[in-house]
């Protein structure tokens, strides 16, 4: 397994270096934009990401409450705790690629609000998990989760919904979207690199929450004798 | 802002925003191996 994980983190990186080769070099300069628009292959993996993240996290918040399985409960927190990564990073590219090409950081349209709306949600979802105590926590935390994810597919539909100044979706937005070949493919592979990212953030934050529990549960049972005596 | 510094900032913070959570997390798994050791010697 150890082999396995180790081939995997190689095989991404790897991957991350071809991909940031297509997106910055081998994919076209756009005419309108020019290079501001190469921001474009970071900033919609990491949303795709943070939405992954979260879909994961509702499903495992659901496992959760159905089952108490712990290693669940593990995997909730670790994808949110990456999912909010993602969605930092999807929330600082935006306005950064934003100020160039609308002369602005920021407006309240809906896209931009319900992606905020959702990085709080997530922020809160964390800190009740850090700082809360008692038996109730990891129950109140799926519920949020469970709550909370409703919110992905608002902020996905969101420019379809609504006329926003957030640009149009680029595929799958009918028969004026798309993108030029070259660009889809830099497109896909930073999609394909940015999720392997999230794999092997999700799976360390895993592992290290499970040996967070491991640490908690020992602490418990020495208290318990310490009591006992 | 050009279009130019606008892409170096962007990759900038891409890139350090996950080496930051990468460099958490190790602190983090640090911590616990510490205390695990810990606890270990205390039984």
């Amino acid at each position: 397994m150890k082999n396995l994980s180790i081939a995997f983190v190689i095989f991404t990186l790897a991957l991350l270096g071809f991909s940031t080769y297509q997106a910055l070099v081998v994919a076209p300069t756009e005419q309108t934009m020019g290079d501001v628009q190469r921001i474009f292959y970071y900033h919609v993996p990491s949303a795709w990401v943070a939405g992954v993240c979260f879909f994961v996290n509702f499903l495992a918040s659901i496992v959760y409450l159905w089952k108490r399985n712990l290693n669940a409960d593990a995997l909730a927190a670790a994808s949110a705790e990456v999912g909010v990564v993602f969605c930092t990073i999807v929330l600082i590219t935006g306005p950064i690629w934003a100020r160039p090409v609308w002369g602005i950081w920021w407006t309240w349209d809906a896209r931009l609000t319900t992606t905020l709306v959702l990085w709080l949600i997530y922020v809160s979802y964390l800190v009740l998990r850090r700082f809360a105590s008692g038996s109730q926590t990891q129950v109140l935390a799926a519920a949020l989760g469970i709550f909370g994810f409703v919110d992905v597919p608002i902020v996905y539909m969101t420019i379809r919904w609504f006329r926003t100044q957030h640009p149009s979706p680029v595929m799958g937005g009918g028969q004026n979207s798309g993108l030029a070949p070259e660009m889809l493919h830099a497109f896909l592979w930073n999609l394909l690199a940015f999720t392997c990212v999230g794999i092997c953030l999700i799976a360390a934050r895993y592992v290290l929450q499970k040996m967070e529990n491991q640490v908690e549960a020992a602490h418990a049972q020495l208290a318990l004798r310490g009591g006992a005596r | 802002m050009t279009g130019i510094v606008a892409l170096k900032s962007a990759y900038a913070v891409v890139w350090g925003i996950q080496l930051l959570y990468i460099w958490y997390l190790v602190g983090r798994y640090r911590s616990v191996r510490r205390e695990m050791k810990d606890l270990e010697r205390s039984k």
